[in-house]
């Protein structure tokens, strides 16, 4: 794969942050429906079926494709919503739907045979044989990988399917493999396989102590932040615990992805498309982030070095890591 | 099915060494009424070799006792290495069960009857009816389910549908190990910290209250599932088996315990006060399977009787 | 210490000693009331021209969203009942129980409005507080980010007797604010400086307290398992 067709794949949770993305010079944008048929099941988020064909008429209009994540495992007993999601998806023109069931891939697959499937990222593929049962059993054509693999494993795995790859370039950051991570119900009742939310705001409490902010999941303390001290959002593996004697960010600190500086080695691996995480965030943080990795891979494009790009201010911490693409993450 | 329930074993997910894992299993072949046991390691390829040399006699011992021998596969395969492991485990025709704990396992697996274990996410029944045409003949349901999901699943009649009803239950999986990174370590080189753990590593939240547990890449629950209560009306549900995960307590008592109320010898009020004496620092759980939190002990209510 | 370094921003729910402090001071003993109008006038041109925001607050029809300008001597309170949501000013929230509370200087919630910063990011960097029903908070957010939020434009449009007074308010700013905020910030490091190195150290000594009882509690654990 060459830098010539890798395609950026931006967030958007609203039509506002759809625009912004498409103007920003995503290829891609990747949105879902207004209910729990996708990951980021939040409040006020999301597209209504309207919103999105006008959403998908913006994009197609300016060479942008709009790809719909259903990428929760649908309820026993209520496979409708789900699979209706799939056939408005269809039915609105999306350029692909991003699947996590295996059950719905296998819906998908039959009722809508030209229908482009992606993997979505919660069905958590992490090895070539993995990925291969996906394409061979429903004809899913690209895989967004979990965030486990280095680099070097990356680029392995790209020689060995038939299908495209594509991994997360920035944004927040799960460091459990996706899709297989059952802490946030164990704390709420409400997880991102069966709610499409992970610690769910209406869980969330915020407690002033003095001069520190406590923050609070499903009853449990998270962290606990001092004045001028950066905040982050109380999910479960971002928060401060104490274990073995010891108090820490056991887990994993409130941190953001940055792979700017990787782009030509994922490039090199073989990688077909750049992610981009975050469609609980606002416009301005999609028309920045989309912009500075523009400009990234643009450059790439030329055979430059990519810029260095400030991104601090809209990470989470105000810290950033290349996560599990060093083999020291580990 | 009802009537009929069997325990299961499930595979040892602490890093024990090799003479305890091995004297555990010999014992539970001997002493334990289960009826299928599971054996092999699930959290971390790098504590597999030291295993090896002692599988071949656990698995002769206990399929000598009459237990029906499940292999277990590793959850998160990513290496070259894993997947060498996981190709040997289902290439050749052994003559036992193999538990896919990933698609890679179970893509290879394809055709022949297998077990799907818990770490694969079946919720619903399109996904229970693709994994019974590729062979599957018992699911081991993932830890958050409900009893209404349990119900609609078992129903199907597809396949034998087991849940988890002892033990910290497996709640996320990772290629990092947090075992090593709380002693400042990286997982090449985690020196096997996990190993000082028989029963994870007990996780605290700043407050002081105890939260969740870490073994080596696996965090799992601080609460021990505890479904005494639930198993009568999970087995007319249409389960057909429930998991007891080894803890370094006396499993031996506490499958005597879960096989006396499901025969009906004791009632799960009589089976609580024992089950409490053998674990005398543990806390319990049932949450998930009454629809709420996984960490919610809920006591006096009843499960749903029917299917969804 | 002293309060401002480009790495901590001063405590958010403290009123930045700002020019709307200045404006806020001089509005101070204007009954609330007063200045309703004007907010029946914003939320009209709110349900005209971004009617997408209350039906992505439709699933709260009860929620009662305080939004606290800390630099302005008055609230607001927000209700999305749909058909006929209101936003009424008042002094404080005293009375009304809101379901959640927005707390940050008023620049600030404007910038947010127009979707110029990112909500996840001021929160991140403490400058927004949030307090009650995180979920209200956030479906707000989200909906009036969404909205895609233009205030000069949205006051541009709209007619009648406040459109003037509108269109200069929203014009108001740029050197004279900027200038004005850095003279602002110098009075106030001399002013409150002293006092804040007071509460810190009581901060800090709640903190011991509170490590202490942790640990108490941890150890009690330990002997209840040993009894």
């Amino acid at each position: 794969m060459s830098a010539e067709n890798v395609e950026l794949v931006c967030p958007a949770g609203t039509p506002a942050a759809l625009k912004a993305a498409v103007d920003a010079g995503a290829d891609c944008v990747y949105v879902g429906f207004r209910d729990e048929t996708n990951a980021r099941n939040f409040p006020g988020l999301n597209f209504s079926r309207p919103e999105l064909a006008d959403g998908i008429a913006y994009a197609h209009e300016r060479g942008t494709k709009v790809l719909v994540a259903i990428n929760t495992f649908p309820r026993a007993g209520q496979p409708e919503i789900w699979r209706k999601a799939v056939d408005d998806a269809a039915r609105l023109k999306a350029d692909a739907v991003i699947l996590a069931d295996v059950g719905l891939c296998d819906y998908a697959h039959r009722a809508h045979p030209e229908l482009r499937l992606h993997l979505s990222v919660q069905a958590s593929a992490s090895s070539a044989e993995a990925i291969r049962f996906y394409h061979q059993a429903f004809g899913i054509q690209r895989a967004v990988l979990p965030r486990v693999l280095t680099v070097p494993e990356i680029a392995a795995l790209c020689g060995q399917v038939p299908i495209e790859m594509e991994v997360f370039v920035f944004g927040g950051l799960c460091v459990m493999a996706e899709g297989r991570c059952s802490l946030s119900s164990y704390a709420t009742g409400q997880s991102p396989n069966m709610n499409g939310v992970c610690s769910p705001a209406s869980h969330v409490r915020y407690v002033e102590k003095g001069d520190k902010v406590v923050s609070q999941l499903g009853g449990f303390t998270i962290n606990t932040f001092r004045s001028g001290e950066s905040a982050g959002y109380p999910t479960l593996c971002k928060g401060r615990f104490e274990a073995n004697g010891r108090l820490s960010y056991l887990f994993e600190e409130p941190t953001s992805l940055n792979t700017l500086s990787l782009l030509p080695d994922l490039i090199a691996a073989g990688v077909t498309a750049f992610k981009i995480e975050g469609r609980q965030r606002g416009r301005a943080y999609v028309g920045n982030v989309v912009t500075a990795f523009r400009r990234a891979v643009d450059a790439i494009r030329r055979g430059e070095t990519p810029p260095a790009i400030d991104l601090d201010a809209i990470t989470e911490g105000n810290r950033q890591t290349s996560g599990a693409y060093e083999r020291s993450w580990r | 099915m009802s009537g009929a329930a069997k325990l299961s074993l499930g595979p040892v997910l602490f890093n024990w060494s090799p003479e305890r894992w091995r004297d555990f299993y010999l014992r539970m072949a001997d002493e334990a009424p289960v009826d299928v046991v599971h054996v092999g390691e699930v959290v971390c390829s790098k504590r597999q070799p030291f295993f090896d040399k002692v599988i071949p006699e656990v698995v002769e011992r206990l399929t000598a006792a009459g237990k029906q021998v499940v292999l277990s596969s590793l959850a998160l395969v990513m290496t070259e290495r894993e997947r060498d492991g996981i190709r040997a485990l289902t290439g050749e025709e052994t003559g036992f069960l193999v538990e896919a704990n990933d698609y890679s396992a179970a893509a290879a697996l394809k055709g022949r009857p297998h077990v799907v274990g818990p770490l694969v996410n079946v919720y619903n029944e399109g996904t229970l009816a693709y994994l019974a045409r590729n062979g599957a003949v018992r699911v081991c349901l993932p830890p958050e389910l409900s009893a209404a999901t349990i119900g609609c699943l078992a129903g199907q009649g597809l396949t034998e549908i087991e849940v988890q009803a002892f033990g910290r239950l497996p709640l996320a999986i990772s290629a990092r190990c947090y075992h090593a990174r709380s002693r400042n370590l990286h997982k090449d080189g985690c020196q096997y910290v996990c190993g000082e753990d028989p029963d994870g590593m007990v996780v605290d939240t700043m407050d002081g209250k105890p939260f969740l547990a870490v073994n080596g890449t696996q965090t799992m629950s601080y609460h021990y599932a505890n479904l005494l209560g639930e198993l009568t009306a999970l087995r007319d549900l249409g389960v057909a088996h429930f998991r007891l995960s080894p803890h370094a307590c006396d499993m031996v008592a506490v499958a005597r315990l879960f096989r006396a109320v499901l025969d009906g010898g004791r009632s799960a009020e009589e089976a609580a006060a024992p089950l409490e004496d053998l674990l005398p620092d543990a806390e319990f759980a049932n949450g998930y399977v009454h629809g709420r939190e996984g960490h919610r002990m809920v006591q006096g209510e009843s499960l749903p009787s029917g299917i969804l | 210490m002293v309060t401002h370094r480009a790495d901590q921003p001063p405590r958010p729910v403290d009123p930045p000693f700002s020019p709307v402090l200045l404006a806020g001071l001089a509005l101070a003993p204007v009954p609330p009331r007063l200045l309703q109008p004007l907010f029946d006038a914003i939320l009209s041109v709110v349900r005209r021209r971004h009617p997408d925001i209350l039906d992505r607050l439709s699933a709260y029809p009860d929620a009662v969203v305080g939004i606290d300008p800390v630099d302005l001597p008055f609230t607001l309170v927000l209700e999305p009942i749909p058909g006929q949501p209101r936003l009424t000013v008042c002094r404080d929230f005293d009375d009304l129980r809101p379901t959640a509370v927005i707390r940050g200087p008023l620049r600030m919630l404007f910038d947010l409005c127009e979707g110029r910063i990112d909500g996840d990011a001021a929160f991140f960097s403490r400058q927004l507080v949030i307090e009650g029903d995180t979920e209200v908070v956030l479906a707000l957010r989200n909906a009036v980010d969404g909205a895609g939020i233009d205030l000069e434009g949205d006051f541009a449009a709209t007619v009648g007797p406040l459109a003037a007074p509108l269109r200069r308010a929203a014009r108001m700013g740029g050197w004279l604010f900027e200038r004005m905020s850095r003279d602002m910030a110098l009075v106030r490091s001399a002013i409150v400086g002293p006092a804040l190195r007071g509460a810190d150290a009581q901060s800090a000594r709640i903190s011991e307290l509170e490590t202490e009882l942790a640990e108490m509690r941890r150890s009690l654990r330990h002997r209840e398992r040993r009894a």
